[in-house]
């Protein structure tokens, strides 16, 4: 039971932003999303949390369909948008109010429930300031906060830490991992650590399908690709990076070291390494993955 | 849903922009106010005139002598009287400041001398000397001449094929089903208020679509949909909540607006004659609705309402369509504005008179012709305008709340 999609697809004009795509989330935890920007995480997200209608397939929630229990599902749903809009002119409290209002709470019950969530996100300092003057950071936390405000049972997280300082994403890995206690979390982005340390499962999504899932141990041993560790020439370096993927480039005592992600040994002197998530979303997806701005 | 309503109404006032709308809104008010309270103005014996409370006061006065029914003789001694006036040396004179002398004695009988000069002027026209010249015989005339010169018109080139027979029957049947002689008393208060009222309510309205233009296309525009959308109540109790906001907010700047306005002005030049038929004025003696100021006024409020909720709520169904409050802001200006360039177009004259602006503008309507065949039946156009409107407006609510919860959010 849980949420299950089942060979769900969604074409706009023709073009399939999601196709066939079936899994379920049987148990709490976190359910990691990784794919690279128009592989189709946000449409499949925004499907599970019944924005749009798939085209074709279905996704159920204890064996009935989310678009015919309606607001009943709705109401253990939490989401938050990779663009977080808000009402710019209304403080962190109002705005969190408000959203309470929207999901049923009522007014007595919205205002312990706001106080909690701030403090859960560390905002109760900043309750009062207005939505347009927060920094991108609080924002998210913002974001945040509204999403949990209903207690979900199914939390939907497309891209939670995108632009957030190194404190602020553990800061938010830690919440995450605590809310993942007691609820299904979907957490969608382009930071691999944030997902590797906290993800029990983890699907990768590429034009519109999952090519991989699984514990992150079980997909690390499902490819074939290796780690190697090759210290070399700078001009070498340039022949062998036109090669292979390469996660990683340092300059080290003149000599350039690489992080070649390959099958086969590249150069001789290679060593072998422990294949990292990042390493493999870099073998999955290629130089696609540069797009990330150097985010993985 | 109180708190969900509250919360709406918020998003729609703390912005600057309904910042500056409220603050509009309420000058608007005061100005217009102003201009109709100082649109009645009074000359004194020494020919200098004044405007506003005063004016109105010194009119009321005056006007009182004057306050009865308007029988054959009276009339006769309005002509009598203006006879009297025209003899005197400041009448005779060149001089303006002389002739304001002369016009100040006149002022207690003003109204009833324009009816005398309507009366006495083809239909389409008025002459303000008629009356000058006039035999007291014809005072017995004045209310048979309102229906001969009624039907002359009809009979004329510009009116015989404009209106069927049917039509034209019912024009004179209204005409002549009116009670007379007509009750008569100073109304200068009830005459301002109608005729600011179309500003008034037309500014208004422009303001208000200002204020609500965003309150569904704003989901999109501030990328606040998918919370909205994915909550609870947002398909369902959040939709309502929005559309009550909008309806509440309207109805209160509104009837604000018309509360102030009208205390203002009736306060200032007084609300007597509010009992009288318009016909008892210049404003309505052509008018073939038989109505009283009170009911006049009344009628061109909640004209006003039902026009602004109607105009209003399909702005508001063009925003959840388009998604764009600049796409359906255009709307209200297009339908105030549209009638003026295609008004010229005889073939469509009908159907201007059903146009929503009507309903914006029922001091306006009231002089006007218009009326329409159902059948034997010919109805003017002042029921079927609210009966059309306020059945589109209840018809577009559930359909907006219906496009509004289905929408995706790609």
């Amino acid at each position: 039971m849980g949420l299950e999609i089942m060979d769900l697809t969604k074409e706009f004009h023709g073009f399939k932003a999601v196709n066939r795509v079936s899994f379920s989330f049987d148990n709490n935890g976190v359910y990691g999303l990784l794919g690279v920007n128009g592989a189709g995480k946000t449409t499949l997200m925004r499907m599970i949390c019944t924005l749009i209608h798939p085209t074709s397939g279905s996704i159920t929630y204890d064996g009935k369909d989310i678009f015919e229990l309606d607001g009943e599902y709705r109401k253990i749903l939490g989401y938050l948008p990779q663009e977080f809009g808000f009402y710019p002119e209304f403080t962190v409290v109002d705005y969190l109010r408000y959203i309470a209002s929207i999901k049923g709470l009522s007014q007595v019950a919205a205002r312990k429930k706001v106080d909690l969530v701030l403090r859960q996100v560390g905002m109760e300092k900043s309750k009062r300031i207005k939505m347009k003057k927060l920094s991108g950071g609080m924002k998210r936390r913002v974001g945040i906060a509204q999403a949990i405000l209903n207690d979900p049972q199914i939390l939907i997280l497309d891209e939670p830490t995108a632009g957030l300082d190194p404190n602020e994403r553990i800061r938010f890995r830690n919440l995450i991992s605590e809310l993942s206690q007691n609820r299904i979390v979907l957490l969608s982005t382009h930071i691999i650590s944030d997902i590797e340390s906290v993800a029990s499962r983890v699907f990768f999504m590429k034009d519109g399908e999952i090519t991989l899932s699984g514990r992150v141990e079980e997909i690390l041993g499902t490819v074939p690709a290796k780690v190697w560790i090759c210290e070399m020439t700078p001009e070498e370096a340039d022949r062998i990076q036109k090669q292979y993927s390469v996660s990683n480039r340092r300059l080290h005592q003149g000599s350039v070291e690489l992080r070649v992600i390959t099958e086969e040994r590249p150069v001789e002197n290679a060593r072998e390494e422990n294949l990292t998530l990042e390493d493999l979303f870099l073998y999955v997806f290629g130089e696609k993955g540069d797009d990330t701005n150097g985010e993985i | 849903m109180i708190q969900m309503v509250r919360f709406e109404i918020k998003k729609m006032l703390s912005k600057t922009g309904g910042k500056i709308a409220l603050v509009m809104i309420f000058m608007i008010v005061v100005i217009v106010s102003v201009f109709a309270v100082r649109s009645v103005d009074f000359v004194k014996s020494d020919g200098s005139s004044i405007t506003g409370i005063r004016a109105a006061k010194e009119l009321r006065y005056m006007k009182s002598a004057w306050t009865g029914y308007l029988t054959e003789d009276v009339f006769a001694e309005v002509i009598r009287l203006n006879a009297e006036v025209e003899e005197t040396p400041e009448a005779q004179s060149k001089d303006w400041h002389e002739s304001n002398k002369a016009y100040a004695m006149k002022q207690g009988y003003l109204d009833i001398r324009d009816i005398i000069n309507s009366a006495l002027s083809p239909f389409r026209e008025y002459n303000y000397y008629n009356i000058d010249g006039a035999d007291p015989g014809v005072a017995s005339e004045i209310y048979e001449r309102r229906i001969a010169n009624l039907e002359k018109w009809l009979a004329s080139d510009e009116a015989k094929d404009r209106y069927s027979e049917t039509k034209k029957q019912f024009f004179v049947d209204q005409y002549s089903e009116i009670e007379t002689p007509l009750y008569y008393e100073d109304a200068d208060g009830w005459k301002a208020l109608l005729e600011y009222s179309k500003t008034v309510i037309m500014l208004t309205m422009l303001i208000l679509s200002f204020l609500v233009c965003n309150i569904f296309s704003g989901e999109y525009h501030l990328k606040a949909d998918s919370v909205f959308f994915s909550s609870l109540e947002g398909r369902r109790k959040g939709v309502k909540a929005k559309l009550l906001a909008g309806l509440l907010l309207i109805s209160i700047i509104y009837w604000s607006v018309i509360l102030i306005y009208s205390l203002v002005v009736l306060s200032a030049l007084g609300s007597g004659g509010w009992n009288c038929p318009i016909q008892v004025s210049l404003y309505g003696w052509k008018s073939f609705y038989n109505i009283t100021f009170l009911e006049n006024y009344t009628l061109t409020v909640l004209g006003g309402y039902v026009g602004i909720l109607f105009i209003l709520t399909t702005e508001l169904f063009i925003s959840v369509i388009t998604r764009s409050a600049v796409v359906s802001i255009t709307f209200p200006f297009v339908l105030l504005f549209l009638p003026s360039f295609v008004g010229s177009i005889n073939s469509i004259s009908g159907i201007l008179g059903l146009m929503p602006d009507q309903l914006l503008q029922i001091s306006v309507a009231v002089r006007l012709f218009n009326a329409y065949e159902f059948g034997n039946t010919v109805v003017g156009a002042l029921p079927i305008l609210f009966m059309v409107y306020s059945m589109l407006f209840m018809i577009l609510i559930p359909v907006i709340y219906r496009v509004f919860r289905r929408a995706e959010v790609c």
